[in-house]
This record gives structure tokens, C-alpha cells and sequence, in this order.
């Protein structure tokens, strides 16, 4: 099934390619994406919580990706993306 | 004090106690050459292709445990470079490749020896950092060696225009005393839970096997693995990568499973009711078809990568962290339990195994004879190599034929003593890996067992080996051609020998090697494999390079059959399947 991945990245160079380019190297469907700076943190206050850490605007970017994957595949690709050193966060977006 | 970028990048390489550069100059890494030029407490070694560099570094790396690091140029220095950063990942091995950029303002123009190193590499890095300002050269070598060596091991990049090393503009030199990134946080400790049922599963098995690969020779759990199984008296299989984490003459050793892997240790990972899976990752070549692996056992998979983790087969207890750390956590549960451990409990099992050894085991004795009416077989030569170093030397391999034959026939007691391309399968790795673990142990016996294909791919590096005085053994298993090929083309294409011979243009070894200032000698005959190779060792002081002419025709089994087989499906000779 179609799935939304909500993915929260340092906003550098080369960060947005790494993401991308995974989906690539390891077989993976990008069939939307959509990256923003993050400017309004208040939608993101329980990354900093769960992370324990501070976040500035403009400093990280969101990036909504959707795929169609199973569940098997969704929990490797998750754990893939979140091993990029550059990737805060990648999770299921269960809001959509 | 006020230093330029060259020796700001070097004062940091000198900050994480780097030995040795593997590297060759060129045009975008001539600020760096100058800084390396005006020091002495890292020592350059100047390789003769730029593949050779980072495999020597990488042979570094894997015999220390410390990162091996490269540094070439731009353009081809870079793309040279590749092969072996590509090995190095696959390996989980840390290293850092530094590569000379054209100057910033160049970038994106085409310039000479321009190239996207960032984006080339970035498939086969475990991350890279493009240099900016030679103000940020030290937090960005600390980040480097920081994240290359922790949680799962791996290459790290720096892409460095010649700019940010130029030596006119200075710069005050600090070099941070930790690394910090908020995004990566490597080191996670085991969940207690995890432990406690992983401990469970270990005291209910009655068909247990432990399945240790590279992961725990990184992590360095080689004792701990083996006070666990002093007290579990399981049968432990290694991986190709992870040889020598459990000794080889331990009566518990099942010797190595997969494709290749021995008839006991196949068997016993197929009939397992427990596989206790330590820093080894299901790859294709252990699993044969995912689908039949295993069919009745539960899985314990100990991984400090999450990503490993039910990747190819099911996990039901994942343990998270690095196995050193979790293992230790076993032991402590274990031993709080030790009286529920039920000797008896394991015996038909102990049984099994032994009869499946004695009915198909490796025969260590076979072809030893030294009668000349027959050719010299390569296993002979492996086990002639390992009586007279008294299984105590590194062995480095290529890939192919004589890489199996010495997976199978040197028996590795210890962790990081077998260095070879067990991922990538890189021919020509053997010979610059041996120069770098033969630098980081002077006194210690390194010998490269490789074939004549192999050997070929990165023969250049004999000359780095006379420059360097690096007196290693090369034991070429030569049988003419390219040995595994042919046995696939022999199995699977009715014999069709398509482009697996080199129809009599092999080199003459011994004057080629001769011609760099090295030793060579070339056997041909049975009865004079002991006796050449005996000779060989015994000199100490110069690269030896022995040219063995090998049987042919032989084929390494026991071979997996493929595909749609499962771990029990083994070719074990020509004509026997089972």
C-alpha cells in the first residue's frame, strides 16, 4: 500500500541527495516528494523532546516522501534512512 | 600558533594518531604533499595506483582495528580510489579517504581532473564531507574518524578543494577534544528484555548453533564469544568474514558455512532449532535460497545495525548494540543461571554434527602425498603454508578458488590474522592489503595466497613493496586460469570455457618479480611443494614470491547448489550431490 514517510534532515548540501539516492541504491519507488525548510518549529517541538535536543528555523527540513512498500519493507527502509548521518528522523507519517 | 590549511589538515590526521598515509600525489593534493613533506610523525607511503592505497590502507585497518587512511587527488586519483572504498564498505571496515579537490571557485566548470567525488562516492560511503573553509578542516576530521569507527564501521570521505589547503592564508589551529553530531548517535546498549529472552531461547535449545561473521571481529568480541560458549558448549560456525573469531582448532568449531562452507556446518545451520546469529548478516551466499534456509529455527540476531537486522531472514529476538557489549550482558544473565544449563541436553545433537563431520568433513590430509603422478593440488598448498607458519601468520587473499581453498584449509585461532574481500569480492586485494598489514606488524609473518588472475590486478604494487622493504610471502596458486569462472562455466554452461583462460600469455613470474628486486620461485612438481615452500619462508629478509602450478582441473567443494537450493543441497565432488 501507498505509505508517507515524514523524514526531518539537517538543511546542508547533500543532505536531500542521500535520501533520495538510497531509495535508488536499494531498489525503493519514490512516487511523491515534497521538502520544505522547517521555519514553524511548533509542529516539531516532540522531535526536539525525543531527541533531546534544540532546533533553530531554517536549520533542518522536512521531507515527505510516499512509496508503496509492505510492512516488511517500510520497517528496512525507515531503518536504512535514519542510519544517513545527516537524518534526525524517519517515521511513517500516520496522519495522512 | 597561526598554520595554513595543508598542515591544519595534517596536524589533525597527527591529533587522531594516524600512522601511515596510503597515497599518491597529483595536482589538487600538492598543498597536502607539502604539509606531509614538512613533518615526520606520519609516515606517506607512496602506492603505485590509487586502488592499491586504499586496500593497503584497508588491509591496515582490518589487521589493527584502527582506520586506514588514503589520500589522493582529484579526478582519476578519486575515481581510482573507488574500488577499494566500495570494498572497504561492504566490509563494514573503518577508513578515511582523503581526496584532493579543484579549487572552489573551479567547481562545476569541467576544470582539469574535475570530478564529483561527493556524488561517485556517496553509494559506497558510510558519510563525506565536502571542505568548505580551512577553519572547519578539524571539527570535520574529528566528525570523520569519529563516525567511521563507531556503531557499524565504514568509509568516510573528505573531499578537500585545493584552496582550503592553500598555505598562504593562516588560521589558528584547535582540534576538538570529542566529536559531536546530533544526528547520529552510534552507541546503543541492549535492552534488558531482549537479553533476558535471548537467554531463555539458549537454555531451551537442543540444536543450537552459533553463526559469528565480521560484525564481531569489528566489535571485537572474540572473547567474549568464547567464555559465552565455554559455558553453552554449542557448535559455532564463522562466516568468510568472520574467521578467526572463534578458533579454528576449537573441538566445537563447525568450520566455515555457506557456499563453500563445510558439509557439518550447512547441516547443522539447516537442521538448527536455535541460530544465534552474531555480527553476521544472512547474506545470499550463507543463506542460499532465503525461503529454506533454516526451516525450524528460531533466530537471535546480535547487530549493532538495526538496518541488518530481519533484512533477509526473520529475526524473533533482535539484540541491538555492539555484540561485545551484549555478549558481555549474556554472560552476565547466563551466569546467574548457569545451574537450568542442561549438559546432557545437547548430546544427540553432538552426535549428529560429529557423524555428518566424519561422513563429509574437509579431508585435511588429502593430496599431501608427494608423488609426482599426480599435479599438485591447491588445497596441498594452503596446508603446507599453514604448517610451516604454524597457523600463525595473516593471511591475506584474493578472490576465487585459492580464496576459498585457504578460507577452508588455514585454520585461523584468532581474530583479524584472515584479511580478504568477503563482500565486494574484489580481485587484486590481496597484494596491497599484505603490504599494509605487513607495516603495522613488522615482525609478523604476512602471506597473500592469491592466483594468477588476482595477482594481476594490482601486480604494480610489488614495486611499492621493494621501496618499502615489506618482505611478505606471495603464494600464487596458479592454475592458469580464472579458476572459479571456469568451475561455474564447468557446472553450469556444459564446460564452455568462454574468456576463462589467457591461452599461454601469463607472465614469467619469477623474472618479474626478480626485476623489482624481489625473490621468485617456481614450482611445478609434487615433490618439490614442501621442500620450495620451506624455502621460501626461510627467507626473512626479501618479498618471496612463489609461482605454485596447480592442478587445473580442480573445483572447490563442498559448493551450494544453486539456485533454489537450500543449505543441505552441497555439491561435495564432481560427481557427488547430495
Amino acid at each position: 500500500m501507498q505509505r508517507e514517510l515524514s523524514i526531518i534532515l539537517e538543511n546542508k548540501p547533500g543532505a536531500l541527495v542521500r535520501v533520495v539516492g538510497l531509495f535508488h541504491q536499494r531498489g525503493y519507488n519514490i512516487e511523491s516528494l515534497h521538502v520544505d525548510p522547517v521555519t514553524d518549529l511548533t509542529k516539531f517541538r516532540y522531535i526536539e523532546e525525543r531527541l533531546d535536543l534544540k532546533l533553530e528555523e531554517n536549520e533542518v527540513s522536512h521531507l515527505l516522501i510516499k512509496t508503496t512498500v509492505s510492512d516488511n519493507l517500510l520497517r528496512q527502509i525507515l531503518r536504512q534512512i535514519n542510519k544517513l548521518i545527516d537524518v534526525l528522523l524517519a517515521e511513517e507519517n500516520l496522519d495522512t | 600558533m597561526k598554520i595554513a590549511g595543508n598542515d591544519i589538515l595534517i596536524q589533525s590526521l597527527i591529533k587522531e594518531e594516524v600512522e601511515y598515509i596510503f597515497g599518491y600525489p597529483g595536482g589538487a593534493a600538492l598543498h597536502i604533499y607539502d604539509a606531509i613533506f614538512n613533518q615526520n610523525q606520519i609516515q606517506h607511503i607512496l602506492v603505485r595506483h590509487e586502488q592499491g592505497a586504499t586496500h593497503a590502507a584497508d588491509g591496515y585497518a582490518r589487521a589493527t582495528g584502527k582506520p586506514g587512511v588514503v589520500l589522493v587527488t582529484s579526478g582519476p586519483g578519486a575515481t581510482n580510489a573507488i574500488t577499494g572504498i566500495a570494498t572497504a564498505f561492504m566490509d563494514s571496515i573503518p577508513m578515511i579517504i582523503i581526496s584532493g579537490q579543484v579549487a572552489k571557485h573551479l567547481i562545476g566548470t569541467d576544470a582539469f581532473q574535475e570530478t564529483d567525488m561527493i556524488g561517485i562516492s556517496r553509494p559506497i560511503v558510510k558519510h563525506s564531507f565536502s571542505v568548505e573553509s580551512a577553519e572547519d578542516i578539524p571539527e570535520i576530521v574529528k566528525q570523520a574518524f569519529y563516525i567511521a569507527t563507531s556503531g557499524r564501521p565504514g568509509p568516510v570521505v573528505i573531499d578537500v578543494p585545493k584552496d582550503t589547503t592553500s598555505p598562504d592564508e593562516l588560521f589558528d589551529f584547535v582540534y576538538p577534544d570529542s566529536a559531536h553530531i546530533r544526528s547520529y548517535n552510534p552507541p546503543i546498549s541492549p535492552e534488558k528484555k531482549q537479553i533476558e529472552r535471548a537467554v531463555e531461547a539458549m537454555l531451551k535449545a537442543r540444536q543450537p548453533v552459533i553463526y559469528a561473521g565480521g560484525g564481531a571481529i569489528n566489535s571485537n568480541a572474540s572473547s567474549e564469544l568464547i567464555k559465552l560458549n565455554d559455558i553453552l558448549d554449542f557448535p559455532v560456525t564463522n562466516t568468510l568474514m568472520g574467521l578467526g573469531v572463534y578458533p579454528a582448532t576449537h573441538k566445537r568449531f563447525l568450520g566455515m558455512l555457506g557456499m563453500h562452507g563445510t558439509y557439518q556446518a550447512n547441516m547443522a545451520m539447516h537442521n538448527a532449532d536455535l541460530i544465534i546469529a552474531i555480527g553476521a548478516r544472512f547474506d545470499d551466499r550463507i543463506t542460499n535460497t532465503p525461503k529454506l534456509f533454516a526451516p525450524n529455527a528460531k533466530i537471535i540476531h546480535f547487530d549493532v545495525d538495526q538496518s541488518s537486522v530481519s533484512k533477509i531472514i526473520e529475526a524473533n529476538i533482535a539484540v541491538f548494540g555492539q555484540v561485545k557489549d551484549s555478549l558481555q550482558e549474556i554472560l552476565n544473565e547466563l551466569e546467574s543461571r548457569r545451574n537450568e544449563i542442561d549438559e546432557k541436553k545437547l548430546d544427540d545433537w553432538k552426535q549428529q554434527i560429529k557423524y555428518w563431520k566424519e561422513k563429509h568433513g574437509l579431508d585435511h590430509k588429502m593430496h599431501l602425498s608427494e608423488s609426482n603422478e599426480h599435479p599438485i593440488m591447491p588445497q596441498a598448498v594452503v596446508q603446507h603454508v599453514y604448517n610451516i607458519t604454524n597457523g600463525d601468520a595473516f593471511i591475506t587473499s584474493d578472490v576465487g578458488q585459492h580464496q576459498m581453498f585457504a578460507a577452508q584449509y588455514y585454520h585461523f585461532d584468532e581474530p583479524r590474522k584472515w584479511i580478504n574481500s568477503g563482500g565486494l569480492g574484489t580481485m587484486g586485494f590481496g597484494l596491497p592489503a599484505a603490504l599494509g598489514v605487513k607495516l603495522a606488524f613488522r615482525d609478523s609473518e604476512v602471506v597473500c595466497i592469491t592466483g594468477e588472475g588476482s595477482i594481476q590486478m594490482c601486480i604494480q604494487e610489488l614495486s611499492t613493496c621493494t621501496q618499502y622493504n615489506l618482505p611478505i610471502k606471495i603464494i600464487n596458486i596458479n592454475n592458469e586460469a580464472l579458476g572459479m569462472v571456469k568451475q561455474w562455466q564447468d557446472m553450469n554452461y556444459s564446460g564452455r570455457h568462454s574468456e576463462s583462460t589467457y591461452q599461454s600469455s601469463l607472465p614469467n613470474f619469477v623474472e618479474l618479480v626478480e626485476s623489482y628486486g624481489h625473490v621468485g620461485i617456481k614450482i611445478e612438481k609434487n615433490s618439490d611443494l614442501k621442500k620450495g615452500l620451506e624455502e621460501a619462508f626461510a627467507i626473512k629478509d626479501k618479498l618471496v614470491f612463489v609461482d605454485v602450478y596447480v592442478d587445473p582441473d580442480e573445483h572447490v567443494y563442498p559448493m551450494l547448489v544453486a539456485p533454489n537450493g537450500s543449505l543441505k543441497d552441497m555439491w561435495l565432488s564432481k560427481d557427488n550431490k547430495v
